[in-house]
């Protein structure tokens, strides 16, 4: 039974490496892709399920007992994100015939992309700290085997500066592993939490929890550590794009909510006030990046930091209500993100440009994109009814029932300006006199490409108008994330 | 010992870094190789260095050195191997392709 | 009652399918369906013993977040008027767009907004208040920019959304406050615990956030520039959303709020004064329009600051008249904007200076400006409605009695009765502007695009029933107050408000001197108006809050892109540093303040010669690597490095590290001289000295901070490590001497796996990178 907790990571491994045996054969590894995708999300459905009615499973890899061996652990907060990934999974896989040249297709994209949800399910589930490291990798060296994909030669320009800050920050991640083993004697997290409440000099270990913040921060794209993020997003493939941006940045505020809330609990009012101060300035920074630029597609690279600043808000303030609206905001935005990339990897697609100074009156021919477009913009500023507005809601009342002012006040215009941000997309591309269609001939594919856009969107709409049905679920989990001694119970069982 | 060792690795992150904050590439890698060196020598050095034999069960020895760092520190390298390979054939394919190996020319601007 | 809010929202998914077969009939008689059936249905509950009822519907409860619908006399009094005015407005745009629109779009929106206004008035949950009320902003946005082909109509949406958005979420603020304060998300509920928010320290954040959800919304000075933008919409949809009803949730808001706020002093100074200084500047800029819906518009910012100013004084007079007004002004200014839409349809034209003399030619639709005009003038005249409440306004600015006279307030108090008397003049002018230039004088008929002739009768219905309304309500004013504007009233105040309306109070009543005051110099101004036209050069002359609007648009777009552009250069070297002086100070300041600085040297090993001199050779080399200028001699030396360490692994007793990493080393070193061979030569130093030295700064800063952090966390060994399992059960459960590699293969099996995971992307990715041809392009 605890075996099937390895299955979300086994599963694609064995896909992946199946892929590159057969990377030839496109159309046969794209349907067993879609096939295995699909696979992926109902048994991860299946375990979610399992883990939501029966309470976590724990697999002590090599049956070796916590805290020697690795142990994974498939808790609810692990097994929603790993739920998330899979679905955005299969939309990407049914998305990527669409984006992708053959070559790409043909040089590994799929055992790439099954290595990648490989590599961030293993993160979501693992609960040994190096084991976390490992994960990482995996999971960034599939995205350097995505970012480089293709060749292009910004790509190439741009994956450079992308494989550096990533090797570097993996450096410190591993030195800071070290520290902490030095001091607490262990790399198994549940027992690291146990000891950590048992130190009672915490400067040595804030400082560690620090370096972990910013270790996570870089992935994560925290104010001022997201320098490195926007352009190298949009130089490859949207699908690509897609993937990262829904992704990749969400298993660095997964490693922070999971590190801050479990280990580094002791100092909060030091640590915690610190990430509200950056919370506020990711949003605000994010949103000026948002406006600053007439490249659609820079456009949404930008709207991913300040997410992650109303993410990282929610674990500042650091109170049930807050952390609920981090793991609302977390699941929203990886849906949202992803399909905004695959909806502007179709309008840029149809429209020949990216530059939004030389679009105009694309909702005359290709109607379905920019309403979708639209519901898109609605759906990322938070807007009721839709699943942003449920986080941003648990996130304000979460803030000043904590007299939070000024992050619920940054948090308010920055929603505005993330509004602006992209419904400059929809006036000045989508409105506008109708125009000799720039590409009659990308029609059917770009309106192919919007499909998987429109599912995760009506999935994001679900979300927010049947919250009812998530958020007890999502709720329990922040419950259980404010008491640590129930996943160190649950882990070490004694 | 563990001071020193400490010490040395700093400066190994201190090199790395200088080097890491060039322009050229070639030296960034390098850069890339002396952090990584430095990383693993804190690693090691956060175990209690000399402590005994090696980690090698042997008749009759009782004490060794902790023996977790140095499984670490072995995946470590392994991976760190693999992503300085991987780096060195992106950098030689990126100043082939955009023809410089200077980062400061490979700014580009928003709209490619 | 839930049937009556979402009935718009069923009816407009359906639209789109039925708009594929409309050919023969227009999507309008559909749509006009919907208010009907609501206004019956609602019409139903207006009688003398109203009782308010609530209906809820569970949606989130966990949130508590749920459709409570309560319906009292305030919401009655809209909800009539939303489907009322509604289907008076659905019916008017059916002769007024063309069946070549894009009429499916056009009554989407349409019935959107509908919905959303029913769902604002009749919410009793602040959240779910919130939701339609941003979706009303919305539907309004996208009823602006219907016809986006033009550039105006793009520019009006756009400002129209930012401010209004900007409103809902202070008002998002607000709500969310008062849910924390009180614990319950009904606002009944709220208005019951006032006291909670009263006396909150945060009182005065919330009242501002609050009002200014309600002015931008009630484009009240300054927000009011959206407004005259927004009549890019078709002119139905000014008439409706820009003037009877959406322009009205603002105040509606206040309204609902007012039992629990009309207490507070500030209060009434900030929204007595915000609403009458809206009233006379709308006048006032009224009167210079050329466009017959910028005239309507100003008008409407004027009439809506003349409501909220009485909601402001908060009395039983100034609650009843506000509450009349919204009816009264309901009825004329919508007959106004038909008739704008009238003239523009049959003319081409709504620049008034071409346009004079049309009695003649559209003789029914000049009957009908004449009495919206005159009623919105005030001129007391018995079968005009507008002049009962501009006559209870008045009449409300001389009786605050409730009000102090001390300090702010009482200076407020004294100066609202010259500024009610000085708004309403302009009013008169602007009133009079519009019917006598439109209608009299002399016809320029070669000016024309069209050949102007009296509309059809369709599009004239619906003004015709809303003058009909000005003229009853006029006529009989006491039919609508009793079952009607009472309870509204009495629902605004919180208690029962009774006022008998009547004509005539004497010769000597001040407001009726107030009223021939206004008269008199609206007369005045009107004919000598080119005599003082050029005040506008001074006001606002160039101090226009539009200035304010577009400068702040576009400084944003191009401070935001200066901002970027500043730091985000592309530039490697410029990342690094910032990401490594951010995690140096903080991390430094955050040892420095925790004290986890720490150094014990009680548990070292002792220093040893080779260890020394493998080190110091370290050193060397590691510096060399900077200095050197020469490709192989740099690549060597990173080798002599990685040789180092495997010597110091040696010495350390780690005989498997030491063997790995020789190889590596040698692996690796081999690749950097493969690679070298395709990479330029290295060159000297380019940089400034101020960067090599902010360079070196960081860089030894961050060593320093590694080698700090190892020792405080080596002096710190607080609990055993988990090693001593490993060591124990290596032989007996691993099966195997060598402790690190049974760790590898057995205990932390998982980690090698992926390991060789890593590799095996790393040689797909490289085998990709040199396989696939580059472009030199990307797509």
């Amino acid at each position: 039974m605890s075996n099937l907790v390895a299955l979300p990571i086994i599963l694609p491994l064995i896909a992946g490496i199946l892929m590159a045996f057969i990377h030839k054969r496109t159309k046969v590894v794209r349907t067993l892709s879609q096939v295995f995708a699909v696979l992926h999300f109902l048994m991860v459905g299946f375990i979610f399920l399992q883990v939501k009615n029966n309470g976590s499973i724990i697999l002590e890899t090599g049956d070796w007992a916590a805290p020697y061996g690795i142990i994974l652990v498939g808790d609810l907060l692990s097994m929603t994100l790993v739920l998330t990934t899979s679905v955005i999974g299969v939309a990407s896989v049914f998305f990527a015939p669409q984006s992708l040249s053959k070559q790409q297709e043909e040089f590994y994209f799929y055992s790439f992309f099954f290595l990648l949800i490989a590599g961030v399910s293993g993160a979501f589930l693992t609960g040994d700290l190096f084991n976390l490291f490992v994960f990482f990798e995996v999971l960034l060296m599939a995205s350097y085997g995505l970012i480089v994909l293709g060749n292009g030669k910004v790509q190439l320009r741009e994956s450079i500066k992308y494989v550096l800050i990533n090797l570097f920050s993996s450096m410190l991640f591993v030195t800071t592993i070290s520290f902490l083993y030095s001091v607490v004697g262990t790399v198994n997290m549940a027992q690291i939490a146990e000891r950590v409440r048992e130190v009672e000099q915490q400067g040595i270990l804030t400082t560690i929890g620090i370096m972990f913040f910013f270790v996570f921060a870089t992935k994560a794209a925290v104010f001022p550590l997201y320098y490195w993020l926007p352009r190298p997003y949009i130089s490859p493939n949207p699908v690509v794009s897609a993937l990262f941006g829904a992704l990749l940045t969400k298993v660095g505020v997964y490693s922070i909510l999971r590190t801050f809330t479990l280990m580094f609990n002791q100092d909060v009012q030091l640590t915690h006030t610190l990430f509200i101060y950056l919370a506020a300035l990711t949003m605000l920074f994010g949103v000026i990046g948002a406006l600053s630029t007439n490249n659609v597609k820079l456009v949404i690279a930008y709207n991913i930091i300040p997410a992650v600043g109303f993410m990282l808000m929610g674990i500042g303030i650091f109170t049930e209500t807050a952390i609920s609206g981090t793991i609302y905001y977390l699941v929203h935005d990886m849906i949202i993100k992803a399909a905004l990339f695959f909806l502007v990897g179709a309008l840029v697609y149809v429209a020949g440009t990216s530059d939004l100074r030389k679009m105009g009156g694309l909702i005359h021919h290709h109607p379905l994109l920019a309403w979708l477009f639209f519901i898109a913009s609605l759906v990322l500023a938070g807007i009721p009814p839709f699943s942003g507005f449920i986080g941003k809601l648990l996130l304000l009342q979460g803030g000043l029932s904590q007299d939070e002012l000024m992050i619920v006040i940054v948090a308010l215009i920055s929603s505005l300006l993330i509004l602006f941000s992209m419904i400059r997309i929809f006036i000045r591309g989508f409105w506008g006199e109708k125009q000799e269609d720039p590409h009659p001939e990308r029609k059917w594919r770009g309106l192919k490409m919007t499909f998987p856009a429109g599912v995760l969107l009506a999935l994001s709409i679900l979300l927010g108008v049947g919250a009812e049905w998530f958020y007890p679920t999502i709720q329990s989990i922040s419950e259980y994330l404010m008491d640590p001694q129930l996943y160190i119970d649950s882990v070490l069982k004694e | 010992m563990e001071i020193l060792m400490a010490v040395l690795a700093g400066i190994l992150f201190t090199t790395g870094i200088y080097n890491l904050l060039q322009k050229q590439l070639l030296r960034i890698i390098i850069g890339t190789g002396l952090i990584s060196h430095g990383a693993h020598l804190f690693i090691l050095t956060m175990g209690e260095l000399k402590r005994g034999a090696p980690p090698i069960l042997t008749e009759g020895v009782e004490g060794y050195t902790d023996p977790l760092p140095q499984a670490l520190i072995l995946t470590s390298i392994v991976i760190s191997f693999g992503v300085t390979s991987l780096l060195l054939v992106l950098a030689y394919r990126a100043a082939q392709v955009n023809g410089t190996d200077n980062m400061e020319q490979l700014r580009g601007n928003d709209y490619e | 009652m839930i049937w009556a809010v979402f009935l718009p929202f069923i009816l407009a998914v359906f639209i789109p399918f039925f708009d594929k077969w409309r050919q023969r009939i227009h999507t309008g008689f559909i749509v006009t369906v919907a208010p009907i059936l609501i206004f019956i249905y609602f019409a139903r509950f207006i009688g003398t013993n109203f009782e308010p009822i609530t209906r809820s519907y569970s949606w989130i409860p966990s949130l508590d977040i749920n459709l409570v619908f309560h319906l009292d006399g305030l919401s009655l009094l809209f909800v009539l008027l939303i489907s009322g005015i509604g289907a008076l407005v659905a019916f008017y745009s059916i002769y007024y767009l063309d069946k070549s629109e894009q009429l499916g779009h056009f009554y989407v929106y349409f019935l959107l907004f509908m919905g959303s206004m029913l769902g604002v008035v009749l919410s009793d949950n602040v959240f779910v208040l919130y939701s339609f009320w941003e979706f009303t902003s919305l539907s309004s946005f996208l009823l602006i920019g219907f016809w986006n082909f033009k550039k105006e109509s793009r520019y009006g949406a756009l400002k129209s959304m930012l401010i209004t958005v900007f409103g809902g979420l202070s008002l998002l603020g607000a709500l969310v406050f008062m849910t924390i304060l009180t614990d319950t998300t009904s606002i009944q509920e709220m208005i019951s615990q006032h006291q909670l928010i009263l006396n909150s320290e945060y009182f005065p954040i919330i009242l501002t956030l609050l009002l200014l959800g309600a002015f931008t919304k009630s484009a009240q000075f300054p927000f009011h520039i959206w407004l005259p933008d927004a009549m890019e919409a078709p002119t139905p949809v000014s008439a409706y959303l820009h003037s009877a009803t959406m322009v009205k949730a603002g105040i509606y808001l206040i309204a609902r709020y007012s039992p629990m706020m009309s207490s507070n002093d500030w209060f009434f100074i900030i929204v007595s004064s915000v609403g009458i200084v809206t009233l006379c500047w709308g006048s006032y800029m009224a009167v210079r329009q050329t466009d017959l819906k910028g005239i309507l518009a100003f008008s409407t910012i004027s009439q809506l600051g003349m409501i909220m100013s009485m909601l402001g004084f908060g009395t039983k007079v100034a609650v009843f008249a506000a509450v009349f007004h919204i009816l009264n002004h309901a009825t004329f200014k919508g007959s106004l904007f038909m008739v704008a839409g009238i003239v523009d349809h049959e003319t081409g034209t709504r620049d008034i200076r071409k346009l004079g003399g049309l009695m003649t030619f559209l003789p029914i639709t000049a009957t009908l400006a004449l009495f919206g005009t005159f009623s919105m003038a005030g001129v007391p005249l018995p079968f005009l409605n507008g002049f009962y409440s501009k006559e209870l306004f008045f009449d409300a600015t001389l009786h605050l009695d409730e009000i102090a006279n001390m300090g702010l307030v009482g200076f407020v108090k004294a100066t609202l009765p010259y500024l009610a008397v000085f708004g309403s003049i302009f009013t008169f002018v602007y009133s009079m502007y519009f019917f006598f230039g439109t209608f009299r004088g002399k016809a320029h008929l070669d000016s024309l695009p069209k050949k102007p002739h009296e509309a059809p009768i369709g599009m004239l219905i619906s003004p015709i029933v809303l003058v009909l309304g000005v003229i009853v309500i006029g006529l009989f004013p006491n039919m609508v107050n009793e079952p009607f504007i009472a309870h509204a009233a009495s629902a605004i105040k919180g208690m029962e408000v009774e006022k008998h309306v009547s004509f005539w109070h004497g010769p000597l009543y001040p407001p009726l001197i107030m009223s021939i005051t206004v008269l008199v110099f609206g007369t005045v101004l009107y004919l000598a108006r080119k005599q003082w036209a050029p005040a506008y050069r001074f006001i606002p002359g160039v101090l226009s809050m539009n200035k304010v609007y577009d400068g702040a648009v576009d400084r944003l777009e191009t401070y935001s892109t200066s901002i970027t552009k500043g730091y985000m250069n592309g530039s490697l070297g410029r990342y690094v540093r910032l990401v490594l002086s951010a995690i140096l100070i903080v991390t430094f300041a955050f040892m420095a303040v925790t004290g986890g600085f720490t150094m014990d040297f009680s548990n070292l090993a002792p220093l040893s010669l080779p260890e020394i001199l493998v080190a110091i050779t370290m050193v060397i080399a590691a510096v060399a690597t900077i200095l050197t200028n020469n490709r192989i001699t740099a690549i060597l030396i990173l080798g002599v490095v990685g040789y180092g360490l495997s010597m110091l692994f040696v010495l350390f007793r780690a005989p498997d590290l030491a063997l790995t990493q020789l190889i590596i080393e040698t692996v690796t070193v081999a690749l950097f001289l493969l690679v070298f061979y395709h990479l330029p030569k290295l060159r000297k130093k380019e940089e400034a000295t101020s960067t090599r030295v902010l360079n070196l700064i960081i860089s030894i800063g961050f060593g320093a901070l590694m080698t700090m952090i190892a020792i405080s966390s080596h002096s710190s060994k607080w609990f055993d490590s988990i090693s001593s399992y490993f060591l124990e059960k290596s032989h007996s459960l691993g099966g195997g001497d060598n402790v690190v590699n049974v760790i590898l293969v057995d205990f932390r099996g998982l980690d090698t796996l992926f390991e060789i995971v890593v590799l095996g992307i790393a040689a797909m990715a490289i085998y990709g990178l040199i396989k696939l041809p580059g472009k030199k392009e990307d797509n």
